[in-house]
C-alpha cells in the first residue's frame, strides 16, 4: 500500500513526518501549482470548487508516481467538501487512475467502529510498534504546531522588522530546508532553530503597521497556493496579517467539538450575526472578523473559492459586522481563471485605502 | 370577603379575559402574514397558508415570479448567490410593504442527518442584511418533517402572536391534512417520449425561473416525469448504492429518483435543471451522469442572464435527438468519424 494525500500547506508536512516515522510507503504530493490545478480542472465538473480541482490534479500526479491509496478526510456537511469522497474515486476511475480511496470521516456519518477499522487498515501495514506509532503521531502534531507557530510569528514580525523583508526571507529559507529533509527529528530541529531566529529579528516597536485579518474558507487559508500567496504579498508591504484558521487550530477545534466548547470566544462573537451553523467556517469567519474589529485591526480580507456556499452566506452577513465604526472588508474570489494582476491591483488599492483612512482619522482626532 | 364582592371579582376577571380575547381577534384580523413564493414554497405553502388562515390572520402571498421580482432580487442580494436565492430576495422585497410579518422558515434539516444547502441555514441573516425596512420575520427553525416536530414548529411559530393552544391544535391538524392531500409530482402519460426532469423544486416548479421548460417540452411532444412522482422506497433503495449516504436531503431524493427512473427504463432521456453555481448540483449532476451513462443527458443551467431562445434551441435539439434515437437506434457517429446510420442519406 502506497499512500498519498492532498497538498494542504503545513498538513502535508506533518503527514510526511508521520508516514516517514511509521515507515509506511507514501508519495508526497507536489506543492500545489498552476499546472496541477489545470490538470485537475480538466478531470473535474466545471462548477465544483477550487480545492476539488487541486486535489484531483494532485491525486492524478501522485497515482502516476506510484501511489495506490488516496487518503482524504470527510465531513457531514452541509458544505460540499463532504461529498468529495463520493465523486472523486468515480472520476479518477473513469479517467483511468486506479486507486483506492480511504476516507477518514466523522464518526457521526460512518460510525465509530468503521472509523477505527479504516484507521487500523492504514496503521497495520506499518512495521513499527504501537508505542512508536503514537510517538510519531505526537511528533507530527508537534511539527504541525511548530510550523503554524512559525508562520504566525513571521507574519506578525513583518510589520515591525527593521530590515525590510527579513522575516519573509527567514520563512522562505526555513520551508526550503524542510523540503530537503525527510526525518521528522530533522524537521523539528529546523523548525525550532528558525523559531529562535525569528524571535531575534531586530524590531522597531514604535512602528504602527497596518493590521489585516484574513478570513474565509479553510482550504484557501491553509494552502498558500489557494489564496495566491496573499500572506507573502502582505509581508512584502510590511503589513501584519493574522488568520484564525490554521491546521493546528482545526485539530484543536475538532478535539473540543464533542464537548461543545470549541472556539467559545469566536462563537460568542458570531452569534449575534449568524445564530445557526451554516456549514464550512462561515461562523468562524464572522466571529473572527468581529473579534479583530474589537481588537483594533484596520480591515479584513475574505478569501474563498468561487461558489463556496458557506462563505457566500458569510459575505452576505459581513455588512452587519462592518456597520457602526466602519470595518473595511475586501472579498477575493479565487478560481482557476483568477489573474494575478487583477488580484494584486485590488489588494494594493485596499491597502492604500486603509492607509488613507488611518491618516484621515488621525487628522480628525 | 362577602359573596357579592366575590361575584364582582369574578365578573371583573371574566370581563378582562373577554376584552383580551377581543383585542387578540382584532389584532389577528389586522395582522397580515406574508409568504414569499420562493425556494421551498411549493413544499410547504398549503400547510402554512391553511395554518395561518385557520388561525384568523390575513395571508398574502407574493405573485408568481416575474421580471420585476427577479430584478429587485438581483439588486437586493449578494452577487455570488444562486438564482433561486436572488428570486427569494425579490419576493421578500415585494412583500415587505404589503404585510406585517413575513414567514420564512429556516430549514436546517428535513430528517435526522439530512441537511439542506448552507444558504438555507443563513437565509434569514442574508435577507436581513440585504433588504432594508423589513417587517418582523418568523424564522422558526425546522429540524425535521415528522408530525411531532412540525407541531412543535407550529407552536413556536404561532407563539409570537400569543395564540390559544387549542386553536393552534385544530388549525395544525387541518393544515397537515390538506398538505398530505396535495402532491407535487408530475408524471405525464400519453406522449410518445418521456424525459425525467430532475432538479430542485424551486427551479422545476417555477415557470419563470425554468423558462417554462415543462410546457416547452410538452409542446415538442415530450412528456415529463419529475422526481417527486417516484416512491420513497425506490429512492432510498437506489441512493443506498452510493459510497456514503448523502447528507443533502434533496440531493439524495434526486439521485435516487433519476437512477430509479433510468433502471426502470420508463424514460427516454434525462434533463437536469440547475442554477449557476449551485453547490449541490455541481456534485450530483455529475454523479447522476456517471450512473446513467447510456441515457441521453442534458444539464440546463439558469441564471439571471439566461436567454429564452437558447433554452428553446437546446430543448428542440434534445427532443429531435430523442426522436431520432427511437427511429434509428444507437447509431451515432463518434466525434470526427462518419458512420452509416439506418438508411443513410450519403
Amino acid at each position: 500500500m502506497v499512500i498519498t494525500f492532498p497538498p494542504m500547506g503545513n498538513v502535508s508536512l506533518a503527514a510526511r513526518a508521520f508516514f516517514e516515522a511509521v515507515q509506511i510507503p507514501y508519495v508526497s504530493p507536489q506543492k500545489a501549482n498552476k499546472q496541477m490545478l489545470q490538470a485537475g480542472a480538466a478531470l473535474s465538473p466545471d462548477e465544483i470548487c477550487l480545492p476539488f480541482k487541486v486535489f484531483m490534479g494532485s491525486f492524478a500526479d501522485s497515482i502516476k508516481a506510484g501511489a495506490d491509496t488516496v487518503l482524504l478526510t470527510g465531513s457531514c456537511g452541509p458544505c460540499r467538501f463532504g461529498e468529495y469522497c463520493e465523486l472523486q474515486p468515480k472520476l479518477l476511475k473513469k479517467n483511468g487512475f486506479n486507486a483506492e480511496m480511504l476516507v477518514i470521516d466523522a464518526p457521526k456519518a460512518i460510525g465509530r467502529k468503521e472509523l477505527c477499522r479504516r484507521i487500523r487498515s492504514i496503521l497495520e501495514t506499518s512495521p513499527v510498534s504501537g508505542a512508536s506509532k503514537f510517538k510519531a503521531f505526537r511528533q507530527a502534531l508537534h511539527i504541525l504546531s511548530l510550523a503554524d507557530g512559525l508562520n504566525e510569528k513571521a507574519r506578525e514580525a513583518a510589520g515591525y522588522e527593521k530590515n525590510r523583508g527579513e522575516s519573509k526571507r527567514l520563512l522562505e529559507a526555513c520551508f526550503k530546508q524542510l523540503d530537503s529533509v525527510r526525518l521528522p527529528d530533522d524537521m523539528q530541529a529546523i523548525l525550532l532553530r528558525y523559531h529562535e531566529k525569528i524571535d531575534f529579528i531586530r524590531k522597531d516597536i514604535n512602528k504602527k503597521p497596518i493590521r489585516i485579518a484574513l478570513i474565509g474558507e479553510i482550504y484557501s487559508m491553509i494552502e498558500p497556493f489557494a489564496n495566491l500567496f496573499i500572506e507573502d504579498l502582505l509581508m512584502e508591504y510590511g503589513i501584519v496579517s493574522k488568520r484564525l484558521i490554521t491546521p493546528s487550530w482545526w485539530i484543536k477545534d475538532l478535539a473540543e467539538k464533542p464537548f461543545g466548547v470549541h472556539s467559545a470566544q469566536i462563537m460568542k462573537a458570531a452569534k449575534p450575526h449568524l445564530p445557526y451553523n451554516a456549514g464550512g467556517h462561515a461562523k468562524e469567519s464572522l466571529g473572527f472578523a468581529q473579534l479583530c474589529k474589537n481588537d483594533g485591526f484596520d480591515g479584513a480580507i475574505q478569501i474563498y473559492p468561487l461558489g463556496c456556499m458557506p462563505e457566500i452566506v458569510a459575505k452576505a452577513v459581513l455588512p452587519s459586522v462592518q456597520k457602526e465604526h466602519g470595518f473595511p472588508v475586501l472579498t477575493l474570489i479565487i478560481d482557476e481563471m483568477t489573474g494575478e494582476a487583477g488580484y494584486l491591483t485590488r489588494i494594493e488599492a485596499f491597502i492604500d485605502m486603509l492607509a488613507e483612512k488611518r491618516k484621515r482619522e488621525a487628522r480628525t482626532a | 370577603m362577602r359573596r357579592a364582592d366575590l361575584n364582582d371579582f369574578s365578573a371583573c376577571i371574566f370581563e378582562y379575559f373577554r376584552r383580551m380575547q377581543r383585542s387578540i381577534e382584532i389584532m389577528k384580523s389586522e395582522t397580515t402574514v406574508g409568504i414569499p413564493k420562493g425556494l421551498l414554497f411549493s413544499y410547504y405553502h398549503i400547510f402554512a397558508e391553511t395554518l395561518f388562515d385557520r388561525l384568523g390572520f390575513n395571508v398574502v402571498i407574493s405573485p408568481d415570479t416575474n421580471k420585476d421580482i427577479l430584478e429587485q432580487g438581483v439588486k437586493n442580494c449578494v452577487d455570488d448567490a444562486c438564482l433561486p436565492i436572488k428570486v427569494f430576495h425579490g419576493h421578500v422585497n415585494w412583500l415587505k410593504t404589503r404585510c406585517d410579518v413575513i414567514l420564512m422558515p429556516r430549514f436546517l434539516s428535513l430528517e435526522k442527518g439530512k441537511k439542506l444547502c448552507p444558504m438555507f441555514c443563513g437565509l434569514t441573516e442574508m435577507v436581513k442584511n440585504s433588504i432594508t425596512h423589513l417587517p418582523s420575520i418568523i424564522d422558526t427553525p425546522v429540524f425535521s418533517l415528522r408530525t411531532k416536530d412540525m407541531y412543535i414548529w407550529s407552536l413556536k411559530a404561532c407563539g409570537i402572536f400569543r395564540q390559544n393552544r387549542r386553536d393552534i391544535d385544530k388549525a395544525f391538524s387541518y393544515a397537515l391534512l390538506r398538505q398530505k392531500e396535495s402532491s407535487l409530482g408530475i408524471c405525464d402519460t400519453g406522449y410518445p417520449l418521456r424525459v425525467a426532469l430532475i432538479g430542485h423544486a424551486y427551479i422545476v416548479h417555477d415557470a419563470f425561473v425554468s423558462m417554462n421548460v415543462i410546457r416547452r417540452l410538452r409542446a415538442a411532444g415530450v412528456g415529463v416525469v419529475t422526481a417527486e412522482s417516484v416512491s420513497e422506497n425506490r429512492i432510498s433503495q437506489e441512493s443506498g448504492r452510493l459510497f456514503k449516504p448523502p447528507f443533502w436531503y434533496f440531493a439524495q431524493a434526486y439521485f435516487g429518483a433519476a437512477v430509479s427512473l433510468y433502471r426502470q427504463g420508463t424514460v427516454d432521456g434525462l434533463i437536469y435543471l440547475s442554477s449557476f453555481s449551485c453547490g449541490v448540483d455541481s456534485v450530483f449532476a455529475e454523479l447522476i451522469r456517471l450512473e446513467t451513462e447510456d441515457l441521453p443527458f442534458m444539464v440546463l443551467k439558469f441564471d439571471e442572464h439566461t436567454g429564452e431562445a437558447a433554452v428553446d434551441t437546446r430543448i428542440e435539439a434534445f427532443a429531435d435527438m430523442l426522436k431520432r434515437r427511437v427511429q434509428y437506434g444507437h447509431h451515432f457517429s463518434a466525434y470526427g468519424q462518419r458512420q452509416p446510420c439506418g438508411e443513410s442519406v450519403f
